[in-house]
């Protein structure tokens, strides 16, 4: 009984390589050979090993936290403070983001291509720039205010949010949508009854991600000064107290933690909803209605009054900073500089990732929590290293780098590797959940077949984690070449070093110029991260 | 917080609004102004209550601790003036001077680079006060023991060093030092690798004691004290001192004056000048900045640091 | 079981049938009771041993276990990875080796033509076909088949069904498969075990029932 079929013989299968995909993969290794190239790794010692008095000294103090009564007080008001610029930030960036997704989603354009694109293009602006850099202007402009913290978290994040929800949308099945249109319904009404239902699980599960990067986000405005941990931070980590910066940085991974924690049971609930009849379920309900309160209450511990945005001062500094910044700044010798950090900041990013992913990778077993029962020692390393991967994301990427610098000689290498770990941090995380959420079932029949561990991860898991890890680690890095600026801001080098020289210098033009190169650059980053991410799947 | 509001009403007439629904929504939130929970404006223009004196600090020496005691200065400087003082903390060299631009801050303890800065983007603003030391002011060059140099007046050996300044905009750990190189004919953004910026005195001397950069500047007031406390690494070799120059002093914003009267300048000048180190109460100021007295100053002490700071393209 | 039986296993929806198949390939360790496969207990072995074992009896699943992300050619290959040694199971995934095995077993299924596409662009039918197919190249002794036929058209489940009897039968091996359809259960088994709740409830010879018989034990009425 061999082919019982009288199908006709079909013509012999050959081996294709996907051509696409293997230029995407030889691009993604001459990129990183270049980077490496351009590291001074192969061309000269790099390691300071003198240093690692210094740099331990960081370490050591992690074991022993400044706990003074009268510090611990100082920290936990600063907590507050964080907390507050982190809910107002993410929410007003949630609703910026909501009211922006339908006119850039491509439902809304329909076959307009053109329109669609412009928009796109329009959000490029206020995504390209960190946070840092929001927050250094906007203190031009408003001063002390502290809108000034919750406005620089919510431009960026508010677009990020815009383009997440509108691909959100365009992803949902459109059948009810149609459908709705068909029958007569306004589209408005019928993105509210068709559309909306379907993404809400989605929009709310981002919501909440964004919530818990802005912490973090907060904290790293703190440190060019608009207060709460990062101030705190700040100071402690200018004259190298190493023990009050430890505690500064536990207070905020134990805030991580918390929005980590809510934000993940949220995103859980969505995901696999449970049955409560007609009642609402308590839990998203609780963390939606949890999120409206304690913006409330951010409005009003920070005495936040729209006036301020408005207000004849606020005016006087915007045309005062306007006429002093345009026309931008184009004499050879800055666009030579402009090219050249700007070619050291993408090294730093492309060397960032790769070393994040790697360690990624290399941590997502542990990192991930075990499916099913296990032994001590497996849930004591788990552990350990998610609670590793925590405090490697709050402690910020500027003191990564000056730390870094203790050990590794001066060049692109200590800040790529500053921001390698913070990365580290992020991804380590991100691709654990990516395998706890995968499929088990082809490992398991691997297994069942009599696969060795290595067949099994050849043939069942790697296969599948691929694609998501090298999704995540794209996206990270068109979050790292912004983030770039943030150790450049320090003095690791890259563009942020030229931003932070013509900045404290007060040089306008020069100032929009590198501006301008520098969201071009993450646009330009962005592009190419997104057609590799289309080729991937 | 009638102050603001009222000085603010006066822009809502909507036919000469640029954006008539932007002013309306202001009207709108006015409303809520007035209701009570509006903050405090710095921009208030109106003169029965002129508000908080706003002073400040660059976060240069000793920054945590500075700006953690802050209230000792708000205090003494409330009680002797009679007037309501706060302290205003900031972490950032240029945000201090926006902030001083915008009229956030009104007093502020600027760096001599950082002071011209200020001056030059917010015209009608003053130097009222510098510390005895700050006439005769000094920087440090150090070097890492590795590198086999011995102390001397001959910056030249340094050229060929990894070298790393503190903050950008420091006066005493970039500017001068940088003046005085280029005077002894080193290049001061020609270093192997360029120059690095530590951001603090303090990280300078750490990151010369790990050898990553093998020479550096800084604040002689801040190496004064570190070695004072036996805390510099015996790998950091202090190599040279460079000439005196101005540094640090009292800047008042010309908002200030309008709010609180000509005289202020005056008697901020008198006030600074008077703390005597027998005050029990004046010593805990004076010792927190490191002062034996405060002694007046004038513009044109920092021409100088005006004139290197075109050369080197950081005041413009 | 005897070597050489096809064995059906009929019950409705959560009878035990899965259960009893995951017992068996020691994805399950019974709470009570105990176990025989080709003479060993799964659950006192460990290691290379629990391997070799496991490398003689072949699953298919009723969810289709295989790697979507992986060309359908690996996806087969995967039927050796109990006897190949790591660093050839890795180099396969680079160049697929013995093609030629691969090439014949997928003719079987009707699918050679598909041998190099990614395994999640085919349709449920295709990939329970390939699942077949890796079970070809495995060569098991003892095939445990779960709904093998459950997305196929007649015709197919028919062929699926031959193969798998063949595939046991013809080396001295067994085939226990768990069946929705009765018609198929009679054409292609010796003998009928049917579970109620976790008990054998049934067990005859194939030739002793009818197709309306085992209906009833479905709990169909006409």
């Amino acid at each position: 009984m061999t082919t019982v079929l009288d199908r006709a013989a079909p013509p012999a299968a050959r081996l294709h390589r996907d051509r696409r995909r293997w230029a995407w993969a030889l691009a993604g290794v001459v990129l990183v050979g270049w980077a490496l190239a351009g590291s001074g790794l192969f061309s000269g010692p790099v390691l300071n090993p003198a240093g690692a008095g210094q740099a331990g000294r960081f370490l050591s103090a992690a074991l022993r936290p400044e706990l003074d009564g009268g510090f611990l007080r100082v920290v936990a008001g600063s907590t507050l403070v964080t907390l507050a610029y982190a809910v107002l930030g993410a929410g007003l960036a949630v609703l910026l983001g909501a009211l922006a997704a339908v006119p850039v989603s491509r439902t809304a354009w329909g076959g307009r291509r053109t329109g669609w694109l412009l928009t796109r293009g329009v959000l490029a602006l206020p995504r390209g720039l960190h946070e840092a850099v929001w927050g250094l202007l906007l203190v031009n402009v408003l001063g002390l205010d502290p809108w000034v913290g919750v406005l620089a978290i919510a431009a960026p994040y508010g677009a990020i949010t815009a383009k997440v929800f509108a691909d959100l949308l365009d992803e949902v099945p459109r059948g009810s949508y149609d459908a709705l249109l068909a029958a007569g319904a306004g589209r408005g009404t019928a993105a509210l009854y068709g559309l909306l239902p379907a993404a809400s699980g989605g929009l709310l599960s981002y919501s909440f991600y964004r919530l818990e990067c802005a912490v973090r986000s907060a904290v790293v405005l703190g440190l060019i000064g608009a207060g709460g941990l990062g101030y705190q931070l700040a100071l402690s980590f200018t004259s190298l107290r190493w023990e009050q910066v430890w505690t500064t940085v536990y207070a905020l991974a134990l805030l991580c933690l918390l929005a980590d924690v809510g934000g993940r049971a949220v995103r859980r609930r969505v995901a696999a909803p449970r049955r409560t009849g007609y009642r609402r379920d308590p839990l998203p309900a609780g963390a939606v209605l949890a999120v409206v309160a304690g913006v409330g209450w951010a409005l009003w511990y920070l005495a936040l009054s729209p006036a301020a945005l408005v207000s004849a001062r606020t005016r006087e500094q915007l045309a005062y900073l306007g006429s002093a910044a345009w026309p931008p700044a184009v004499d050879g010798e800055l666009l030579g500089d402009v090219w050249s950090t700007a070619l050291d900041a993408l090294r730093m990013s492309v060397l960032a990732i790769a070393f994040a992913a790697a360690g990624a990778v290399a941590l997502a077993a542990l990192a991930a929590r075990p499916h099913g029962p296990a032994g001590p020692v497996r849930r004591t390393a788990g552990a350990l290293t998610r609670l590793a991967l925590l405090l490697l994301r709050a402690v910020p990427p500027p003191v990564w780098a000056l730390v870094l610098l203790f050990v590794l000689l001066p060049g692109v290498l200590p800040g790529a590797l500053a921001l390698g770990v913070y990365t580290l941090g992020v991804l380590g995380r991100l691709v654990g959940e990516a395998v706890e959420e995968a499929d088990r079932r082809p490992a398991e029949a691997l297994r069942a077949m009599g696969s060795s561990p290595v067949g099994r991860w050849l043939y069942g898991s790697a296969p599948a984690l691929a694609g998501p890890v090298l999704a995540l680690s794209l996206y990270r890095w068109e979050v790292a070449i912004r983030d770039t600026v943030l150790v450049g801001l320090l003095g690791a080098g890259g563009i942020g070093v030229l931003l932070s020289a013509r900045t404290s210098a007060f040089d306008w033009p020069a100032v929009t110029t590198v501006l301008a190169a520098i969201v071009l650059l993450t646009f330009l980053v962005d592009l190419v991260s997104d057609r590799a991410r289309a080729a991937l799947r | 917080m009638r102050g603001p509001a009222a000085a603010r009403s006066g822009g809502l007439d909507p036919g000469s609004a640029p954006l008539p629904l932007l002013r309306r929504i202001a009207a709108l939130l006015l409303v809520a102004v007035l209701a009570g929970c509006g903050s405090t404006s710095p921009a208030a223009g109106s003169t029965d209550d002129p508000g908080p004196l706003r002073i400040g600090a660059i976060p240069d020496q000793d920054p945590e601790v500075l700006q953690r005691l802050h209230g000792t200065v708000a205090d003494s400087l409330s009680t002797a003036l009679d007037l309501d003082v706060e302290y205003v903390p900031v972490t950032d060299y240029a945000a201090a001077v926006s902030l001083f631009r915008t009229g956030d801050l009104d007093l502020v303890w600027f760096g001599g680079l950082t002071g011209v800065q200020a001056r030059l983007q917010t015209p009608g603003a003053v130097p009222i006060a510098q510390r005895d030391i700050d006439e005769d002011f000094h920087s440090v060059f150090v070097v890492n023991a590795g590198t086999g140099l011995a102390p001397s007046d001959d910056l030249t050996p340094l050229g060929d060093l990894r070298f790393t300044y503190g903050s950008e905009t420091s006066t005493s750990g970039r500017l001068m030092p940088a003046y005085f190189l280029a005077e002894q004919g080193v290049d001061p953004e020609g270093f192997p690798g360029g120059p690095g910026f530590s951001g603090s005195h303090d990280a300078t001397l750490s990151l010369v004691a790990s050898g990553s950069y093998q020479a550096g500047v800084l604040n002689e007031q801040v190496y004064e004290s570190r070695a004072a406390a036996g805390e510099i690494d015996p790998a950091v070799v202090r190599y040279a001192r460079t000439p005196a120059y101005h540094d640090y002093h009292w800047l008042l914003g010309p908002r200030a004056v309008e709010r609180f009267g000509a005289d202020l300048p005056d008697r901020l000048t008198g006030y600074f000048t008077g703390l005597s180190a027998d005050v029990p109460a004046d010593a805990e100021v004076l010792e927190l900045f490191g002062a034996g007295s405060f002694v007046p100053t004038e513009a044109a002490n920092y021409d100088q640091i005006e004139q290197i700071g075109r050369d080197l393209g950081l005041v413009n | 079981m005897a070597a050489g039986e096809r064995v059906a296993v009929v019950g409705a929806s959560g009878a035990g049938k899965s259960t009893l198949l995951n017992v068996l390939n020691g994805a399950v360790t019974p709470a009570a009771g105990q176990v025989r496969v080709l003479g060993r207990d799964p659950t006192a072995l460990r290691g290379r041993e629990l391997r070799r074992l496991r490398a003689r009896t072949g699953t298919v699943h009723q969810h289709l276990e295989l790697t979507g992300a992986l060309r359908v050619v690996h996806n087969v290959n995967a039927g050796r990875l109990g006897s190949w040694p790591a660093s050839r199971a890795a180099w396969s995934l680079l160049r697929p080796q013995d093609p030629g095995t691969v090439r014949d077993a997928l003719g079987r299924v009707g699918l050679a033509d598909r041998m190099y596409e990614r395994t999640d662009r085919l349709s449920g039918g295709q990939r329970q076909r390939v699942a077949l197919a890796r079970l070809l190249v495995q060569q098991p002794d003892l095939v445990l088949a779960d709904e093998p036929a459950s997305a196929l058209d007649p015709a197919l489940a028919d062929l699926a069904l031959g193969l798998l009897g063949d595939l046991a039968t013809g080396r001295g091996g067994a085939l226990l498969a768990c069946l929705h359809d009765p018609a198929l259960a009679l054409r292609h088994c010796d003998r009928v075990v049917g579970l109620a709740a976790g008990r054998v409830v049934l067990d005859a010879p194939a030739r002793s029932l009818t197709v309306v018989e085992l209906e009833r034990f479905y709990g169909v009425t006409r």
